[in-house]
């Protein structure tokens, strides 16, 4: 996996997030995490991130409406929607505009983490 | 056919010069590949997540709309995903695939977004107003209670019916977003979870305000109860569901009723009823029985309660004694709700049918003898009893009370429910119980489409064999290929040593309904043609002879889900998905424009992208200073260009040449092993008519004049990664390319070999190509041959078998040159297939050390 940058986990959900940090730090994979749309643009303009692991469902811009500013922002980031069973639809939705791919809430962790290696690659291969 | 041949066409016939630098010739592979890996990882994803939808379908257990909503994104994803990847590799060749798959998403989101219809009514409907017309207002119960009322010599408790509109008044949308938010996340695995969850539902329903003006109805029809019967009357609520109305579900005893209820908690008990929609075991049962809950509305009848002597359940025919034909009574002293819950010890009566209606039974078990029915309560019961099975016109199941003043009421009356079959769990047992008797002769595998069938074994391996398939047969494979698929009408059941449950063929064993056991090892050599066997692939057994008692097992199968809403949807939703019309990549419908499902979707693309990697090396014209060439005892010459990692460490881009051991693709040096595994024994001799002809072609095509040797008539050329290798061998009058992606994963790996041309005349470069075609197919090679065009591949084989497969193509690139010269003699056919093939069992058996010409054995 490329070692330099790291990858950004956005979800308004607390437990969520503990939850991911201690499987991120088990891995030794660098992350930041952000509560919301807002608090990821801001760690956007600060370090690099290649990809970005976000809810769909989050109060103020949701995960598709904040998919939008980052491509703006940064377009060569890769992300990857988590989906709950009720926002299913957001999984295709989000592809169609830009996605590396999607993951199904609750998450499995295996098959997040070959997401991301794949999201990785892609976003290396970008330069 | 057809397809091999523009193909070749296309490789033959000039390509515009587009010169690429070997860093953009890198990229351009890179790019590429990476879009091919994509492709068939998504076509795995999304054939697994179609085989799971079919197995759910056709398994007869039960499934959730969740379930189906995952799935189906899912695939829909992996189709889009596919779709992106083909356009990016074809330079968007493609693009109206698009659009068939926007179409096709569009259908499928209508079936999966489809809601009942719903109809605004009244909030409250007098009881005696309702009838089987008002059923989606007042829900089953109440609606049947209404027509019970309207019925001459029969009485209901007089009452009111809270319907559907009025549910909807009460839990608006915005509750039920709610409600399907939390009800989405409840896994029905964990009970407790489970019960907690729903608990909480219910607590928000009754925590939230009746609207005032249902508040107010409630009020003012209660009143007028109080007018008709007396003050402060006491009102039973009963649920009413609506949507219940499949064959063979019972709903039964799932929702609350609420006995004893005045003024005061009139509003508490409605909203109890409501809640108990969202009751842990109503959810279960309506998620095992295929229903969704928005397919359930919930109606409230509220029914002056009957100051009841005695009370029961009568069913107009017993369903224990179906030879005598009798009416069955159950009764108890006071309300009948003990009788319903299976709470109270009951006195029992059978009674005739005829008239006098003699009670044929009796079993006193209660103590009180005062509650014992008379003669004539019994006979009042068995008219009223023949009479509303009259009306509905089946047996029905009915709840009663007499009051202290002897006036019979009915208090509801269903359809009662037809004696089910033997459960499932059962059948597995009494199946296992079967199949000891006899062992089976292969035993293993998957199962791809379940199912039991008998038929003589046909195995089929050629286009040959597939047109003799007999029909009924138990069609046996090497490989599960979709190009199988048409004989799947016709088989009775399937078996093939490779493939598992996500496959084409297994998607369409299924949907034909006929069992397919797949991935069991020897099954083209243990079973014999002609022989007959019993296949439950099931169980994942063979047995010798036809075995009737297993057969007979397979009508006893029951769907839970048969006829439910979420299965309704299911047989909608895979219609746009699984079915597969491109089935033969050669017919001139194997076009996007015939993509039906996204099953279709899925086998174009496929096929399409294993194209558009095959054309790689022949529309890219590389740069040839990138090439180094390949320097030490070789025999002729060989030029190496690295696209991404192909080389060791330590060689210099500008590097003019390169040896053997600095090269790391895998293919690349298996090939190499077979090309230096034998020293090729020089041109055979040439008689002066086959002489004749090479001059003869020269003149007709400048091309081939050995004199105008261009860059590429004289060099042969790999392109190559670490898991890469194409090797393009163009030796003036013959054309042959080698591509292999070798990889731990299966689905990724994959050998083809092209072979076209010759010196001679087109009847002996014919024969060569069909001794070649031979070898190969010797070697499990899936050949295709028009003329002399040649097209050999291998696809999902371990590592170790492809690399020496691949050996035996370098062994045939080298030794099959200029023998075309020859090939106007059988002798000397058999002698180059013996000699062949006897080196390259030589070759495998591994231990012969690489033989490198000590010269060069010269060009051709």
């Amino acid at each position: 996996m490329a070692e330099s940058k790291k990858l950004l986990l956005v979800d308004d959900e607390a437990d969520f997030r503990d939850i991911m940090g201690k499987y991120f730090s088990r891995r030794q994979i660098g992350f930041e995490m952000a509560g919301g749309c807002m608090e990821a643009l801001d760690w956007l303009g600060r370090e690099d991130f290649d990809v970005v692991i976000m809810d769909v469902s989050m109060p103020g811009l949701d995960g598709l409406e904040c998919m939008a500013e980052i491509q703006k922002v940064k377009p060569d980031t890769e992300i990857i929607i988590l989906t709950g069973h009720a926002s299913i639809n957001a999984g295709l939705i989000g592809m169609k505009k830009g996605a590396f791919d999607y993951c199904l809430k609750p998450v499995d962790f295996d098959e997040l983490l070959e997401k991301i290696i794949l999201a990785r690659e892609k976003a290396a291969a970008k330069g | 056919m057809q397809r091999i041949i523009s193909f070749f066409r296309h490789i033959f016939s000039p390509v515009p010069e587009q010169q690429l630098s070997p860093e953009e010739l890198r990229i351009a592979f890179r790019k590429r590949y990476a879009n091919f890996r994509g492709l068939l990882t998504a076509n795995n994803n999304a054939l697994q997540a179609m085989a799971d939808l079919e197995k759910v379908y056709y398994g007869g257990d039960s499934y959730r709309m969740a379930f189906i909503r995952s799935k189906v994104t899912t695939i829909l994803v992996n189709v889009f995903k596919m779709i992106r990847n083909l356009l990016a590799m074809s330079d968007g060749k493609y693009k109206e695939l698009e659009t068939i798959f926007e179409r096709i998403g569009h259908d499928i989101d209508a079936i999966i977004e489809r809601r009942p219809d719903i109809r605004q009514g009244p909030f409250i409907l007098p009881l005696a107003e309702v009838n089987r017309q008002e059923k989606d207002q007042a829900g089953e119960k109440m609606a049947n209670l209404g027509e019970v009322a309207a019925i001459p010599g029969l009485t209901v408790p007089q009452g009111f019916v809270v319907t559907s509109s009025a549910t909807r008044h009460f839990l608006t949308d915005e509750y039920l977003v709610e409600i399907n938010r939390r009800l989405q996340v409840i896994l029905p695995d964990n009970l407790e979870e489970m019960y907690k969850g729903c608990a909480e539902i219910q607590q928000m329903i009754r925590d939230s305000p009746l609207p005032p003006d249902l508040e107010e109805l409630l009020y003012v029809h209660y009143a007028r109860l109080e007018r008709a019967t007396t003050p402060h009357c006491r009102v039973a609520l009963r649920s009413s569901a609506l949507g219940e109305d499949t064959a063979g579900v019972s709903f039964a005893g799932l929702y609350r009723t609420v006995l004893g209820v005045d003024r005061e908690s009139l509003v508490a008990a409605y909203k109890e009823i409501i809640a108990s929609k969202y009751g842990a075991r109503a959810i279960s049962y309506r998620r095992k029985r295929g229903y969704r809950h928005v397919d359930i509305e919930m109606c409230v009848g509220c029914l002056v309660m009957v100051d009841a002597l005695v009370s029961g359940v009568t069913y107009s025919l017993d369903p224990g004694e179906e030879e005598s034909e009798v009416i069955r009574i159950n009764a108890t002293a006071g309300i009948a709700k003990g009788v319903v819950d299976g709470t109270t010890i009951t006195d029992l009566y059978l009674v005739s049918r005829e008239k006098p209606h003699a009670v044929v039974y009796r079993e006193m078990r209660q103590d009180q003898a005062a509650s014992a029915l008379t003669y004539g309560q019994i006979k009042k019961l068995a008219e009223a009893a023949l009479l509303l099975e009259q009306h509905f016109g089946q047996p029905q199941d009915i709840e009663w009370s007499f009051d202290h003043q002897g006036t019979l009421y009915i208090l509801q009356s269903r359809p009662m429910l037809k004696s089910r079959a033997a459960e499932p769990e059962e059948d597995t047992a009494r199946m296992a119980q079967i199949e000891e008797r006899e062992a089976p002769v292969l035993l293993g595998g998957i199962c791809a489409s379940s199912g039991i069938a008998s038929g003589p074994v046909f195995r089929v391996d050629s286009a040959e064999t597939l047109c003799q398939f007999p029909p009924g047969a138990v069609l046996v494979l090497e490989h599960p290929l979709p190009d199988w698929a048409p004989l799947l009408s016709r088989a009775a059941a399937v078996i093939a040593e490779h493939g598992s449950e996500a496959g084409h063929l297994a998607t369409v064993s299924r949907e034909f309904g006929i069992p397919a056991l797949f991935g069991l090892p020897g099954a083209m050599t243990d079973l014999v043609d002609g022989e007959v066997v019993t296949v439950n692939a099931t169980t994942r057994a063979i047995y010798r002879g036809r075995r009737e008692d297993l057969l007979r097992m397979q009508t006893v199968r029951r769907n839970i889900m048969a006829g439910s809403p979420v299965q309704r949807i299911l047989t909608d939703l895979l219609q746009h998905i699984t079915p597969l019309n491109l089935n033969d990549p050669d017919s001139p419908q194997f076009k996007s424009t015939w993509c039906e499902t996204l099953h279709d979707i899925t086998r174009f693309c496929h096929e399409k992208s294993v194209s558009e990697m095959f054309n790689f090396g022949q529309i890219h014209h590389f740069d040839q200073a990138a090439a180094k060439r390949l320097v030490g005892k070789v025999p002729m010459e060989w030029w190496v260009i690295d696209l991404a990692d192909g080389f060791g460490d330590g060689v210099h881009i500008e590097d003019k040449s390169i040896r053997i051991d600095d090269i790391a693709s895998v293919p690349m040096l298996a090939i190499w092993q077979g090309i230096s595994a034998v020293p090729w024994a020089g041109p055979p001799p040439v008689s002066v008519r086959g002489f004749g002809s090479i001059i003869f072609q020269s003149t007709m095509r400048p091309e081939l004049d050995p004199a105008v040797a261009s860059a590429l008539t004289v060099k042969n050329y790999f392109l190559i990664s670490r898991n890469f290798c194409n090797l393009s061998v163009r030796l003036g009058y013959h054309y042959a390319m080698i591509e292999a992606y070798l990889s731990d994963l299966l689905t990724e790996s994959y050998v083809t070999f092209r072979f076209k041309g010759g010196a001679a005349d087109l009847r002996r470069k014919t024969v060569r190509a069909r001794l070649l075609a031979d070898v190969l197919q010797h070697y499990d090679f899936r050949v295709e041959l028009n003329s002399d065009s040649l097209l050999a591949r291998l696809k999902k084989k371990p590592l170790e078998y492809l690399k020496q497969r691949l050996q035996i193509l370098g062994y045939l690139t080298l030794h099959a040159r200029q023998i075309d010269m020859v090939m106007n003699s059988p002798g000397e056919v058999n002698r180059y297939r013996d000699k062949f093939l006897a080196d390259i069992e030589v070759m495998l058996a591994g231990d012969t050390p690489p033989i490198l010409g000590e010269s060069d054995h010269g060009g051709e």
